[in-house]
């Protein structure tokens, strides 16, 4: 019991705080900051463990939000049965083009994925024009029915709903981390070669780390489909493909909490400063140059360790205190 | 499939290299290498620097493909099958570049090589390498040489393979230390064939029972009783 606690109390804490702070922060700030972390912990974790840069996440979000909405504007009214769809058609295409993608290198990579997000926005904007409709989008949130005990047509049920997916997504990427496979992603990063002399095939590796952390995007497309009832081609916009990059940066590539950390300082920057200032993403942009040349490691990177110590300062402390008064 | 050259493998060995020839590019650094290795034998290759020995074990291992030649273990060709299809057969490789992966700690490390193998018995490992017991959460970034040496040899042990290639285990290693690994090469040679490239002589004819000897990507000699495995012998093909 003790050690399942010890396993689950990071991210139980770490999303009750989230959870909490609906308190004295706006709703729809803290929807954003969570899909937006679901969103980006796939980038983190093919950044930080399998060594995979992708300027393409937007492609993948874009299948999860489309997959959605196509259900939810054509099909039918039930929004977890949406997101289900948005999450399968994410699997779907990374299925599809992971066993190309994952061949390259990694730079070879970054490039391969901004072309698939750029081909998928002009499919959305142009190409699948009669049924995307265009740059109008698809409009369903008067299409999504009232759902039994957690309806989360309604805003602030659907804040409870990402609270536990992210909680969900997060425990998986914990069990990841702490696995036998997610040692292979971080030595296939490492030392490909070894890997090999000790029996694995890197491919699979990467095409596994692929596959989820796509999947996983997928799920904050269709999670946004679904929030905003509504989809157009800008979700997948060229302008868009460093966002996760930069929050996965921002919170500490690889790191548990980098993305949840990041998402809300990028999200939160990005709507104060937008408040104060104009020419805003020209000021997040030096910003973001000035954090990442002051700690490459991100805000998390950086204070984890910090904590750390502190933590395990204090609980020295306190086991050297328990010996004093045991021998007092 | 019969080996390019004619020459079939011996019908004891449990690997067997017949006419290899490799190139990187345009350039060939291996010609018409023949070398076998039975159960439970060690077999060392020396010769100098850019001889060829590490091109001989990674062509093996299938790192490389050869222009020519066949490697086969028992009856099945080893060529063109990838690197860690031949892990799996249980012809493991410990490279010379003591990289061990430097973000997982110890227990991980040995963890990697469990999980590929399905063998979680540890205390082999340990009992041929005492000091990893106490640094099992020691990340593999921060180990020494020889800790590190002792690290990739444990994991390749695991899932006990029939062939374990080594190149140049003691190189730059601590005397005791070398000392420790010629013990535990002659403990492993009962249950596991070695193939060892090495420079260090005496070592090498204190353990080998047969040895070859590579010059510019030629096999100059092969020894195979005690009396030629000497270190002046073996100095002579240098």
């Amino acid at each position: 019991m003790v050690k399942a606690l010890r396993w689950w109390w990071g991210i139980l804490l770490a999303f009750s705080l989230t959870g909490a702070s609906a308190l004295f922060l706006p709703l729809p700030f803290l929807n954003e900051v969570v899909i937006f972390s679901i969103y980006t912990i796939g980038c983190s974790f093919l950044l930080g463990r399998v060594g995979f840069i992708s300027f393409g996440q937007p492609a993948y979000l874009a299948a999860g939000a489309y997959g959605t909405a196509f259900y939810l504007f054509y099909f039918g009214a039930n929004p977890y049965a949406g997101i289900l769809v948005g999450v399968l058609a994410g699997l779907g295409l990374s299925v599809i083009v992971g066993p190309l993608f994952v061949r390259l290198r990694s730079d070879y990579f970054a490039l391969v994925n901004l072309a698939l997000a750029v081909i998928v926005y002009y499919l959305m904007q142009k190409v699948l024009a009669d049924i995307t409709k265009g740059d109008n989008g698809l409009w369903f949130l008067t299409n999504i029915a009232s759902t039994p005990v957690l309806d989360i047509s309604r805003p602030n049920q659907f804040f409870i709903f990402a609270l536990l997916a992210a909680v969900a997504v997060w425990a998986f990427y914990k069990y990841l981390d702490d696995s036998i496979y997610g040692a292979c992603c971080l030595a296939t990063k490492t030392n490909e070669d070894k890997l090999k002399f000790l029996g694995y095939s890197n491919y699979n590796v990467r095409l596994l780390a692929f596959i989820i952390a796509n999947t996983t995007t997928a799920l904050a497309g269709a999670m946004y489909a679904v929030y905003l009832g509504f989809v157009s081609p800008e979700i997948t916009s060229p302008a868009r493909v460093a966002d996760p990059v930069v929050v996965t940066v921002l919170g500490g590539t690889g790191t548990l909490y980098g993305p949840l950390i990041g998402a809300l300082a990028y999200t939160g920057m990005k709507d104060v400063i937008s408040k104060l200032i104009g020419n805003w993403e020209l000021f997040i942009g030096f910003l973001l140059v000035f954090i990442m040349l002051a700690g490459e490691r991100g805000i998390w990177g950086t204070l984890q360790p910090r904590l750390e110590k502190l933590l395990f300062r204090n609980h020295a402390m306190t086991a050297a205190d328990e010996r004093g008064e045991a021998r007092r | 499939m019969p080996p390019d050259n004619g020459v079939a493998p011996d019908e004891g060995e449990i690997l067997s290299v017949r006419g290899l020839t490799v190139s990187y590019g345009e350039a060939k650094v291996l010609f018409d290498i023949n070398l076998g290795v039975k159960p439970g034998q060690v077999v060392a290759c020396v010769g100098r620097n850019g001889a060829g020995k590490t091109t001989l074990l990674k062509s093996i291992v299938g790192f490389l493909k050869p222009l020519s030649g066949s490697v086969t273990s028992g009856r099945t060709p080893l060529v063109g099958m990838p690197s860690y299809d031949i892990a799996r057969m249980g012809i493991k490789y410990v490279p010379q570049d003591k990289k061990v992966f430097s973000d997982l700690t110890v227990r991980e490390n040995l963890e990697l090589g469990s999980y590929a193998t399905k063998d979680y018995d540890w205390d082999r490992v340990t009992g041929y390498f005492p000091k990893l017991k106490q640094l099992m959460d020691r990340k593999g970034g921060y180990l020494s040489g020889g800790e590190r040496q002792m690290l990739m040899i444990g994991r390749a042990l695991l899932g006990s393979p029939k062939v374990l290639l080594i190149d140049e285990p003691t190189e730059g290693l601590a005397p005791s230390i070398v000392a420790h690994l010629k013990n535990v090469f002659g403990e492993l040679s009962k249950s596991t064939a070695l193939v060892i490239v090495e420079q260090n002589l005496p070592l090498v004819c204190a353990i080998a029972a047969r040895v070859y000897a590579l010059k510019e990507g030629h096999m100059v000699a092969e020894l195979a009783d005690r009396e030629s495995i000497r270190p002046e012998v073996c100095e002579r093909y240098l």
